[in-house]
């Protein structure tokens, strides 16, 4: 009997061409005849097409730059083959105990004058490195000069290290190869294995960065931050600056552009937004840079300021506040700044907190912006807290159990010394995890009070249940009894994040991605209130513009949170969440009606385009309503524990356009837009100046309690100079 | 295209460095895809490549010409890989929950940002395959990675996974059945349009 299985499998093959001359013929010359048997091989064919629907992904140029410099250090330098094994060897144990050191030097971090004198070594290797790289592009002397230092320097370093390792017990050295050697069964390697090289060089730039700068944005994805990132930003700039720069460093922003209102009336987003870009920005300019185009997204600049908005009325959640005046950079222009804000809820007023902190302290917390910054963050916390309050913490992975029984807010001293006895690294032990802490956080339950596990990991984390399955059923278990679960991520890459939220979501609660100081500062002393308390989530605008007032509109920024007309009402569709005491700052560029843009001459001779470049329709007449309003604004919430949303509406008619507005609000809010606009150097940036930027900025001014908007002022005279000097190097280099 | 990969490492046995990154960049979009398909955690998958040209600069010597580079780079990324997902499953991430057969599948978030009506299908297509691919038995689901990702041959496969060439035609045989059955209702479509 013909054994059709057996065929099949030829045929398999035949697909990847992997049959010999005869078999070849046998197939072809049985598929003639067989009709089944064309049948699978067609089907074998859809398969194969189809599993190319998973398609292959780039290396991001930051990793493939980081990859490099790992070879190139790895590699001998010079010839000789003999010399280059031994040679490799001693520069990547030099390269490992550079990180072994800084990893100690993080865990002792503050007792020892030699940890202090490390950081400060260790933040110029950050820079040197990065010099030296621009370096192949700068003179030879300077390039000479660079090795030269670097060269020193590492030298001394060794030297210190050597001290250090031999002086102490040598307890960090051991338990960070402890660590990786776990699965090798007791033999601790004398030597790094190419696997700690190769995350030492994803840690080593983590810890680089985080000790050289505060980090910030250059990812546009909600709540992410991206380190690694930053480094490859910072020595492709310098370089790029004088020649094409480089866009791929960032997602691609395409601005939006002016919509005319009669095709488009309804503009809709979430008001989801970071503040990563302005720290972001921040960094470049002290660094003496202008950042990237790219980098600098305006709504999160304008989002990172506070605003005076009004608290919201009554039993209120929010306050719609909409002010109008002459666009400052284009005078044919007007421009709406609509400014929500969430109600504040006192501090002293929050409900009573049943906090248990669960605490990730395994061996990858290590690094300076995990561990270390996590516990500075809760001292932070601790701060804040009151006698009502009640705080425990439980830790997992390391030390297993509980290092703190639940405590009043009030005994300071205690929490605090808890925390500090918080150290990274060890093997894994079983027992303690987030079953332990919600049985702590039930044991000491607050009825109507804030009872909630504070999950804090860097996401690379044992929680001590055997499967992910029962750790989703008992986060949504204990979030049915009461107990919410809120995750703080520290130092980890964007792509998680969205699970983490989910996670947060699941366990009714939200989520922070703390990735320095001053963010830490912010989640938990400037807004602690919203962070322990969100008041509204899925929070969506949608603003109907009226043509015959609106000729065209344009959203400053919120590029990446755009959503479908559809979205609005549609209560499935996610969208961000606003803390208490949050508020959010959106601006609109209008064209009113009957501005005749043919007159309209920009500096480099254009003239606006019309907007409307769509024909009238032939079935439908729009008929416009006659009504003095400019716009309409929507605003659609679901308070925290509802699956339906509330509307809120508000008008904004033609007439509240002033000629400039006095409001402090809308002249700091449009001075951080237009700064934005000068740095990305936006085709729609008209007539900006720094200096117009600076004068608002200094007239609204107003208390600046925390100094942001001084430091801001700073900031935009940074810019101002060093865009005044890119103009004159052009010149010199021509 | 200049030197044959055979010759550049050659070349980098010889401590020529611009021959190591000549082969780097020749190869970093296959070893990371790869790495990604392995492993599914980008991360993880980062690393691995990092490591898997390290390892090839480190151990240049190892290489004997008796065998293709490719077959020898693969050899080096799997091996890799299989370590890094056998200390996996000591750990319960997370962020990621095992199915049956221990694959790592990350919580379903659908990207809030993904409004475009045209992306968010070619994703859950993507997503389709995956999955179909992770309920492959391990040895089925290197084979298929290989093969129709990786374009090696079967001799190379064999190589790479150390079993014999008979092995890898029944075992692809065999992986081809189960994806015609999971792929089905993506195929029909297909055909459709």
């Amino acid at each position: 009997m013909f054994n059709h299985e057996q065929m099949q499998q030829l045929i398999s093959a035949y697909t990847d061409n992997e049959v010999s001359l005869t078999e070849r013929q046998e197939v072809e010359a049985h598929l003639k005849e067989c009709a089944s048997c064309q049948k699978y091989l067609s089907e074998l064919q859809m398969v194969k097409k189809s599993l190319k629907i998973w398609s292959n992904e780039t290396l991001s140029p930051d990793l493939e730059q980081k990859i490099k410099q790992g070879l190139a250090k790895a590699q001998p330098r010079g010839g000789g083959e003999m010399k280059n094994s031994k040679r490799a060897m001693a520069l990547s144990l030099t390269a490992v105990m550079v990180v072994v050191a800084m990893v100690y030097v993080t865990v002792y971090q503050g007792k020892t004058r030699l940890a202090k004198h490390l950081n400060s070594a260790v933040d110029d290797i950050g820079d040197k490195f990065i010099l030296r790289e621009v370096g192949k592009k700068l003179d030879k002397k300077t390039w000479d000069n660079n090795i030269r230092r670097e060269k020193s320097q590492r030298a001394f370093e060794y030297q210190q290290l050597a001290k250090v390792v031999r002086g102490a017990d040598g307890a960090g050295k051991d338990e960070l190869f402890e660590k990786q050697n776990a699965d090798r069964r007791g033999t601790v390697q004398s030597q790094p294995s190419t696997s700690e090289l190769a995350k030492g060089i994803r840690d080593e730039k983590v810890d680089q960065e985080f000790w050289g700068k505060p980090s910030g944005g250059g990812e546009n994805i909600k709540g992410a931050l991206n380190v690694e990132y930053m480094l490859s930003d910072k020595f492709i700039v310098a370089e790029t600056r004088k020649e094409n720069f480089n866009t791929e460093q960032y997602d691609r922003i395409d601005e939006n552009g002016f919509l005319a209102a009669k095709d488009n009336p309804l503009s809709t987003f979430s008001i989801d937004v970071d503040t990563a870009s302005y720290s972001n920005v921040r960094r470049f300019l002290n660094d003496g840079q202008l950042p990237p185009q790219d980098a600098v997204r305006i709504e999160e600049m304008i989002n990172y300021f506070t605003y005076d908005y009004p608290q919201p009325k009554g039993d209120g959640l929010f306050s719609l506040t909409t002010q109008g005046a002459k666009c400052p950079w284009n005078k044919r222009h007007d421009l709406v700044l609509v400014g929500l804000q969430g109600k504040k809820v006192d501090l002293k007023e929050l409900p009573p907190n049943n906090l248990v902190f669960l605490i990730d302290v395994s061996g990858s917390m290590q690094p300076a912006n995990k561990l270390p910054l996590l516990k500075k963050s809760f001292e932070l916390l601790v701060e804040q807290l009151r006698r009502k309050d009640r705080v425990s913490i439980v830790v997992y992975a390391g030390a297993a159990g509980v290092v703190l029984d639940s405590t009043p807010g009030s005994e300071k001293e205690e929490i605090l010394e808890a925390i500090d006895r918080l150290e990274a690294g060890g093997s894994t032990a079983g027992g303690a995890g987030i079953e332990l802490a919600y049985r702590i956080a039930q044991e000491n339950f607050i009825t109507h009070g804030n009872n909630r596990v504070i999950l804090a990991t860097d996401g690379d984390f044992n929680v001590g249940v055997s499967n992910d399955d029962d750790l989703v059923r008992i986060i949504e278990k204990k979030r049915n009894e009461g107990i919410y679960l809120t995750v703080l991520g520290f130092g980890m890459g964007n792509y998680k994040d969205s699970k983490m939220e989910k996670l947060a979501d699941k366990g009714n609660g939200n989520y922070a991605y703390i990735d320095n100081r001053s963010e830490a500062e912010k989640v938990f002393v400037n807004q602690l209130g919203g962070t322990l308390l969100a008041i509204a989530k899925d929070v969506k605008i949608q603003i109907e513009f009226n043509p015959a007032k609106v000729k065209a509109y344009r959203l400053v920024g919120y590029e990446n949170r755009m959503l479908k007309k559809e979205d609005f009402n549609d209560d499935r569709k996610d969208a961000g969440e606003l803390g208490a005491g949050h508020s959010v700052t959106a601006l609109y560029e209008i064209i009113p009606a009957g501005v005749d843009d043919s007159e309209e001459v920009d500096d480099d001779g254009d003239t606006d385009t019309s907007f409307s470049k769509v024909d009238p329709l032939k079935y439908q007449a729009t008929k416009i309503i006659n009504s003095g309003d400019l716009m309409t604004v929507k605003l659609r919430y679901k308070e925290p524990k509802e699956e339906t949303s509330q509307l809120l509406q508000q008008r904004v008619k033609a007439e509240d356009i002033a000629e400039e507005s006095p409001d402090e609000n809308f002249q700091f809010a449009s001075a951080v837009a237009e700064f934005g606009l000068l740095l990305r150097d936006s085709e729609y940036k008209a007539r900006a100046s720094y200096d117009q930027v600076l004068r608002r900025a200094k007239r609204a001014i107003g208390e600046d309690e925390e100094g942001y908007r001084t430091e801001f002022i700073g900031l935009v005279k940074k810019a101002q100079s060093l865009s005044a000097g890119q103009w004159s190097d052009r010149e010199t280099m021509d | 295209m200049g030197k044959k990969d055979e010759e550049l490492i050659a070349d980098v046995q010889a401590g020529d460095p611009v021959a190591l990154e000549e082969l780097f960049m020749r190869y970093k979009i296959s070893i990371l895809n790869y790495a990604l398909r392995m492993l599914k955690v980008r991360a993880d998958a980062e690393d691995i490549t990092a490591e898997v040209f390290l390892v090839l600069s480190s151990r240049s010597q190892t290489y004997q010409p008796v065998a293709k580079f490719s077959t020898w780079i693969y050899t080096i990324a799997r091996n890799l890989c299989v370590s890094r997902l056998r200390k996996r499953n000591r750990f319960v991430s997370l962020w990621f929950k095992k199915d049956g057969e221990g694959e790592l599948v990350a919580f379903d978030v659908p990207d809030p940002n993904a409004h475009d009506g045209q992306g968010h299908d070619q994703k859950d297509m993507a997503v389709y395959v995956q999955r179909a691919i992770a309920k492959l038995p391990l040895k089925q689901k290197e084979i298929v990675i290989l093969r129709e990702y990786q374009n090696l041959s079967y001799e190379e496969i064999s190589q790479v996974l150390a079993i014999s060439l008979a092995q890898v035609k029944i075992l692809i045989f065999r992986a081809r059945e189960r994806l015609r059955v999971d792929l089905d209702p993506l195929i029909k479509e297909a055909s459709d349009v």
